[in-house]
This record gives C-alpha cells, sequence and structure tokens, in this order.
C-alpha cells in the first residue's frame, strides 16, 4: 500500500531486522529514517540507499532532536539487545505519548514489558516463524495458499482495508449482505466500526452489521479489484 | 533349565550344613551331565565344521595341492577357541567344572543366561568404557596404593610381629592388616599394640581416607562426564521404535516454539543441539534430545535420517550450519521434507539449491508485518491473529468426503451461511478446470481456486477453505460426515 500523506518513521537500530523491514517500508513507498549509535553498521545502511543519523538512543535531547514528540508518526525500535529496545519505548513514549511505536522481542516474556513500556505492537519474530514451520508441518497446503497469496513475497493477493465513503452503495449496507464476492472477486472479512473501537468485527459475527460511513471494510482480493471497488465506491458517493 | 540351575544352587547352599542324602547325589551328577551335554552342543552348533573342510579342500584343488587336513583342523580349532573364550562360554565352563566346590557358585550366572540378562552387558560394557577413559587416573592411584600397601605392611611387620609382642604372625597378615586399615574398613581383629604400630597406624588411615576420597571422585567424574552420552544412547535406542518423526536441529527460540506446538499436538520428534545446557532444558520439557552436532553425517544416520525420519527442521542460528545440516539430510534421503530457516536473506537460494523443501525468514517475516501493519493496521492484525490460532476466529481447511451429500454438489449448496462461515476458497486436485473461478493458484500439490462462483460444483476430496468460528467449523465438519 503506498502511504497516504507522508508519514514519517524513524527505524531505531541498524541489524538485519532493521534493514529488513526498511526495506519493506521503502517498498511501499513511505518516508524513513534509520538511527542507531553503532556508525559502522549505519554507513552499511547508508550505503544501502537509506537516509541514516547517528544517534545516542539513550540521550533524551538526541532523541526530541529526531523530532520525536512534534514531527515523527512511526517509531520502530529493532535493537539487537530487548533491554537496549524496552528503554528507547519508554523513552519515546514518555516523549511522544500520541505516536505508534512498533518493537521486537526475542523472548516471550519481553512482549509484555515492551507493551507496559508503551508499545503500540510488539512483534515476536522467533515465535511467528515458529509458528510458520509448525504451520508448514501441521497443514502444508494452507500454509503454502498464505505464503502464495497473502503473506509471501511477490503475492497476488491483498488484504485491504477500504473506507466506506458517505452515500456510496455499501453506505446501509448489512455486512453480510455486501456479495463483493460475485460483483468484484473479493472475500470480506469484516469491518472496523470506530464508532465500536479499533477491532475487526467479522462477517460472520452474529449480530447484524449496518455498515455507515467512516466504518472501514477488510477485503481479499487482487489489487485490481480492489482499486475497482475503490474507485466505483468513489463514484457513487 | 531354570529349575535345574536353581536346585543345583540350592543343593550347593544346603549341602553347607547338612550331609546330602543318596538321592541329592545322583541328581547333581545328572544336573552336571546335562550341562556338560550342553556345553558340548553349543559348542558344536557354534559354526560348521564341514564348511570349513570343504574351503580348505577346494582351496588345495585350486592351486594342485595335496589336502591337509592338519590344516582344516586349525582352522576349525580357532573358531571352536573363540567360542570357548567367550565370557558366556566361561561361565558355563566354570558351571560344570566340579572338582573346585566354590565354583559352582558360579552356576547362578547360568540363571542369567536363562533369563537372558545379558542383553544388559551393553550397560555393563558402556561402565566399563567409562572407566577405561579414567585409566591415567587409577593408575597413579593403584601405583600410590602398593606404594603404601607395601611400606604400611612393612612397617607394621616391623614393629608389630609376634616376636616383639605384637599380633602379626606372618608377612601376608601384615598386607592384611594395612589393607583392612587403608580402605577404612578397620575389622579391629588385629590391632597395634607398640607405640610404633600405632604410629603407623595413623599414618596410614590418613591415607586411606584420601586414597578413598580420590577413588570415589574419579569414579564419580568419570560418570558424570559420561552420564550425557549414556543418555544420548538411550534417546536414540527409543527413537529406533518410532516411525515418521520430526528432528529438530537447533533448540533455540524458534525450535523452542515449534517444539512446543508439535508437542501440544501429540507429533513425535526429537530435538538436537550443539548446547549440552539446552539439551537438558529440553529433556526437562520433557522432549527427546539428544547432545550432537546435527552437520555430521553420521550423527544424521543415527537419528533415523533415511530411514524413520519424515522430515527434518533446520532452525539454528547458523545459516552456514542449517544449509550443510539439509545438504547433508538430502544427500541421506532424497524423499525427506527439509523446513529450513535462513537467517539472512541470500541464503533462501543456497538452502533450495541445497534441497531444502521449505525455507522460512525470521527478519523477513518481522519486515513483512511491520510494512503490512504500517498500511493497514486493523486487518493486518486480525489475520495475523486467525493464522496464529490466537483468535476464536479460525481459518480451516474442511475435506468434502467422497461419496458425502455435498459430492457433486455446487458451492451454492454448502451450507455456509447458515453456519456463518467466509468461503475463502476451494482447494482442488491440479488439473480442476472451472469457468465459474476467476482465479486459481497452482500449490505443490493442490490448485487453489479463490472465492469460486455459486455455481462452482464441489467434488469428493476437495476441501473448503472458510474463515469462521471454531465451533461452526466444527459443525460443518460434523454435517459432511452424516
Amino acid at each position: 500500500m503506498s502511504a497516504t500523506g507522508r508519514r514519517k518513521i524513524v527505524v531505531a537500530g541498524s541489524g538485519p531486522v532493521a534493514l529488513e523491514v526498511a526495506r519493506q517500508l521503502r517498498d511501499r513507498g513511505e518516508a524513513l529514517c534509520l538511527v542507531d549509535y553503532d556508525g559502522e553498521r549505519l554507513e552499511k545502511a547508508r550505503l544501502a540507499g537509506f537516509e541514516v543519523q547517528q544517534v545516542n538512543l539513550q540521550d533524551d535531547d538526541e532523541l526530541l532532536s529526531l523530532g520525536l514528540g512534534t514531527e515523527v508518526d512511526v517509531l520502530f525500535s529493532l535493537l539487537d539487545n530487548d533491554a537496549d529496545n524496552v528503554f528507547l519505548v519508554i523513552s519515546a513514549r514518555a516523549l511522544a505519548p500520541g505516536i505508534s511505536i512498533v518493537s521486537i522481542s526475542e523472548t516471550e516474556e519481553t512482549v509484555k514489558r515492551l507493551q507496559a513500556a508503551g508499545a503500540t505492537k510488539v512483534i515476536d519474530p522467533y515465535q511467528i516463524s515458529g509458528y510458520r514451520i509448525y504451520e508448514m508441518v501441521h497443514r502444508p497446503v494452507i500454509a503454502e495458499i498464505m505464503d502464495r497469496t497473502v503473506f509471501g513475497t511477490d503475492v497476488d493477493l491483498e488484504i485491504a482495508e477500504i473506507p466506506v465513503p458517505a452515500g456510496s452503495f455499501l453506505d446501509g449496507e448489512y455486512l453480510d449482505r455486501l456479495s463483493l464476492s460475485s460483483r468484484y472477486n473479493l472475500v470480506v472479512l469484516g469491518v472496523v466500526d470506530r464508532d465500536y473501537g479499533d477491532h475487526l468485527i467479522f462477517a460472520t459475527n452474529p449480530k447484524r452489521h449496518r455498515i455507515d460511513v467512516d466504518d472501514v471494510i477488510v477485503v481479499i482480493g487482487q489489487r485490481e479489484e480492489l482499486e475497482r471497488l475503490r474507485k466505483e465506491m468513489a463514484g457513487t458517493a | 533349565m531354570m529349575t535345574l540351575v536353581l536346585s543345583s544352587v540350592f543343593i550347593l547352599l544346603y549341602d553347607v550344613r547338612h550331609q546330602l542324602g543318596h538321592w541329592a547325589v545322583k541328581f547333581e551328577n545328572l544336573v552336571v551331565l546335562i550341562f556338560i551335554v550342553e556345553y558340548l552342543a553349543r559348542l558344536w552348533v557354534y559354526d560348521d565344521i564341514h564348511r570349513h573342510i570343504i574351503e580348505v579342500y577346494e582351496e588345495s584343488e585350486l592351486i594342485n595341492e595335496p589336502f591337509r587336513v592338519s590344516r582344516a583342523f586349525r582352522e576349525i580349532l580357532r573358531n571352536k577357541w573363540a567360542y570357548v573364550s567367550s565370557p558366556m562360554a566361561v561361565i558355563d565352563f566354570l558351571a560344570i567344572f566340579p572338582s573346585y566346590r566354590p565354583l559352582r557358585i558360579l552356576r547362578l550366572f547360568l540363571l542369567f543366561r536363562l533369563f537372558k540378562l545379558f542383553r544388559y552387558a551393553q550397560n555393563i560394557q558402556e561402565f566399563g568404557s567409562v572407566l577405561r577413559e579414567k585409566q591415567a587416573e587409577f593408575f597413579t592411584l593403584l601405583t600410590f596404593l602398593l606404594f603404601i600397601l607395601i611400606v604400611g605392611s612393612s612397617a607394621i611387620y616391623l614393629f608389630e610381629s609376634s616376636n616383639y609382642g605384637g599380633q602379626i604372625h606372618g608377612f601376608f597378615e601384615g598386607v592384611y592388616w594395612a589393607l583392612v586399615t587403608l580402605s577404612t574398613v578397620g575389622y579391629g581383629d588385629i590391632t597395634p599394640q607398640t607405640f610404633e604400630g600405632r604410629l603407623v597406624t595413623m599414618v596410614l588411615i590418613l591415607s586411606g581416607i584420601g586414597v578413598i576420597s580420590f577413588f570415589t571422585s574419579i569414579v564419580v567424574s568419570a560418570f558424570q562426564e559420561k552420564l550425557g552420552e549414556v543418555r544420548d544412547r538411550q534417546v536414540l535406542s527409543q527413537l529406533q521404535k518410532k516411525k515418521g518423526y520430526t528432528v529438530i536441529c537447533g533448540h533455540g527460540r524458534v525450535g523452542q516454539v515449534v517444539a512446543g506446538y508439535l508437542h501440544q499436538d501429540r507429533q513425535p520428534f526429537v530435538i538436537i543441539d550443539e548446547n549440552r545446557e539446552v539439551v537438558m532444558a529440553a529433556r526437562r520439557e520433557g522432549y527427546l534430545a539428544v547432545h550432537g552436532k546435527a552437520q555430521r553425517l553420521g550423527m544424521l544416520r543415527k537419528l533415523g535420517v533415511g530411514y524413520n525420519a519424515r522430515r527434518i527442521l533446520c532452525l539454528t542460528g547458523d545459516d552456514v550450519v542449517n544449509v550443510y545440516i539439509t545438504l547433508t539430510a538430502r544427500q541421506l534421503d532424497e524423499k525427506i521434507e527439509i523446513i529450513s530457516r535462513a537467517n539472512h536473506h541470500r541464503t533462501m537460494k543456497k538452502l533450495m539449491l541445497a534441497g531444502a523443501s521449505h525455507a522460512v525468514e525470521p527478519f523477513k517475516v518481522v519486515g513483512l508485518i511491520a510494512g503490512e501493519y504500517i498500511g493497514q493496521p486493523v486487518a493486518f492484525e486480525a489475520v495475523q491473529g486467525i493464522l496464529m490460532g490466537q483468535e476464536e476466529i479460525a481459518l480451516e481447511a474442511v475435506r468434502v468426503p467422497e461419496g458425502s451429500w455435498l459430492d457433486g454438489r455446487r458451492v451454492e449448496e454448502a451450507p455456509l451461511e447458515e453456519l456463518r462461515l467466509i468461503l475463502f476458497g476451494v482447494i482442488t486436485p491440479l488439473e480442476r478446470e472451472s469457468d465459474h473461478v476467476r482465479h486459481h493458484y497452482d500449490l505443490r500439490t493442490h490448485r487453489f481456486q479463490f472465492n469460486p462462483g455459486a455455481d462452482f460444483v464441489l467434488l469428493g476430496e476437495d476441501m473448503l477453505l472458510v474463515f469462521g468460528h471454531r465451533y461452526s467449523i466444527l459443525r460443518l465438519r460434523h454435517r459432511l460426515k452424516t
């Protein structure tokens, strides 16, 4: 997905994980800056084409000078060490209460600690990889499908969040009566209604949900189909 | 046979205090006779005499030499001697050796044979080999012990000889006394009387404590060092009884997660790791674990790669090791499923070349998730939760059984809406074409028909890939069964 409006993203760390994340974000057209204390590794990242900045991440003033609390919207804390991540997350959360902070953890216990420190989302790479490997063992066909379609590289199907514009043909429809699967070759997973919070209401939910303005529907399908839906919704609005 | 041995031993013990009757002696002779016959019979069948004679005869025919009986006999004798000198045969022989009475107690060992107790001989051998590795230490200890013993017994003989009012009547008694004292057993049947004798005793007692503790520590440390190997061997022998298990190489974080899930599923697996502490930790969890390097061909073979192992997971943190294990495993078994972890993007290709069936990149996964998360946090979180099995809603494949009521019907007729399930797609055999599917994806063994139309016809053995509440999925499975 391309970014809507230039968000400013800071990626802390310059190890393999940080570089991989930076690469993915760049491919999605995000503006980002890699920061770390280790000059040598930063240099490598700079050679890979990223904007870099050498910063002492334990110093609040230097964090402020990065734009934390002012311009930065998202912070990725991807340092090699769990303790460093926790420390950075705490400092950042204190400086900038409103931003999203994403971090990684090496162990299960740190997940909770990072969340307590103020991380919005904690990714446990080993847990996820371990689960994926288990899936390959346990139900190889599903694992392969998800790899080929949604989660792998060069995938064809995408998961998309599509906001419903006021007055579009979906406005006022019931969630389980959308029939987008025949009209657009899309599978509707559910809807996020901001009035009820940030979680996804599944299309299978027995409480029937009527879609209204500013709801976001979550669908899986090919990019062209998603674009078509977006366009036609805007057209009917 | 067992009764014979037992009664023979009983007679032997009874004999100590009682007179044997006429029949008992006869019985004893009969038993010995049976043992002799058995011994000879075993000797006879141990190997084939004809074979040797024929072989020797043919050889001499070949080079036009006169056939020499002596050569054949030498050959035969050598083979028979191999039997006679084997431990089992020695015990048998001693058991029937009648002239020296105390040896008759060896008949008890026949019980070992009868109970097939010698299959534990391997363990005994293991203990032996453990101790053998401490040869140098034992030798030092033995030298020291001999030295002390000679000095001690000479001294006590010197000071405590009966000529000087002591209790020692000969050098042998001196040695006996010194050993009893040195071993800290100290019966007290002979006690030193003179001042010098008591001094010697004190020195001997002190060195005795040293010798004993040294000896104990050697044995204990030898076993502690070897305990791991002994356990590993146990694990491997347990493994030989299993089939279709998974070999997990590396019990780091990823390995632990996979092992945890497999354990939950009660799927058999074995862990191998280079780090002994990690192996111990895995054992504490109740997993089968072996200490060793998985990249070794011999080790993988021991783990049953190429025979009973169905798949191997290379999950170490070192890409070089993962590639190496992959290569080795593929070399051992063409069909085995290999799933490997790639810590670096460039390793993916190498793993595939080395023969991996699948590869997973943990860091890549983080990148993907981070990217998706930035784009659409809620949707991604939800789908990820489903895929990780953390939600009530699950993504599952439900098989359409052959001959069930849905076999041959259209997708529309499946009770998906009623059970509140979302159809993601249908998994069919590779060759299936349909006008009612706009996009399909070919997998290794199946074809995934994404979002099939209402008129898509389901056939037996197709699988419906559905999102829905776990209970709904359970109901659907149930309905398809009846």
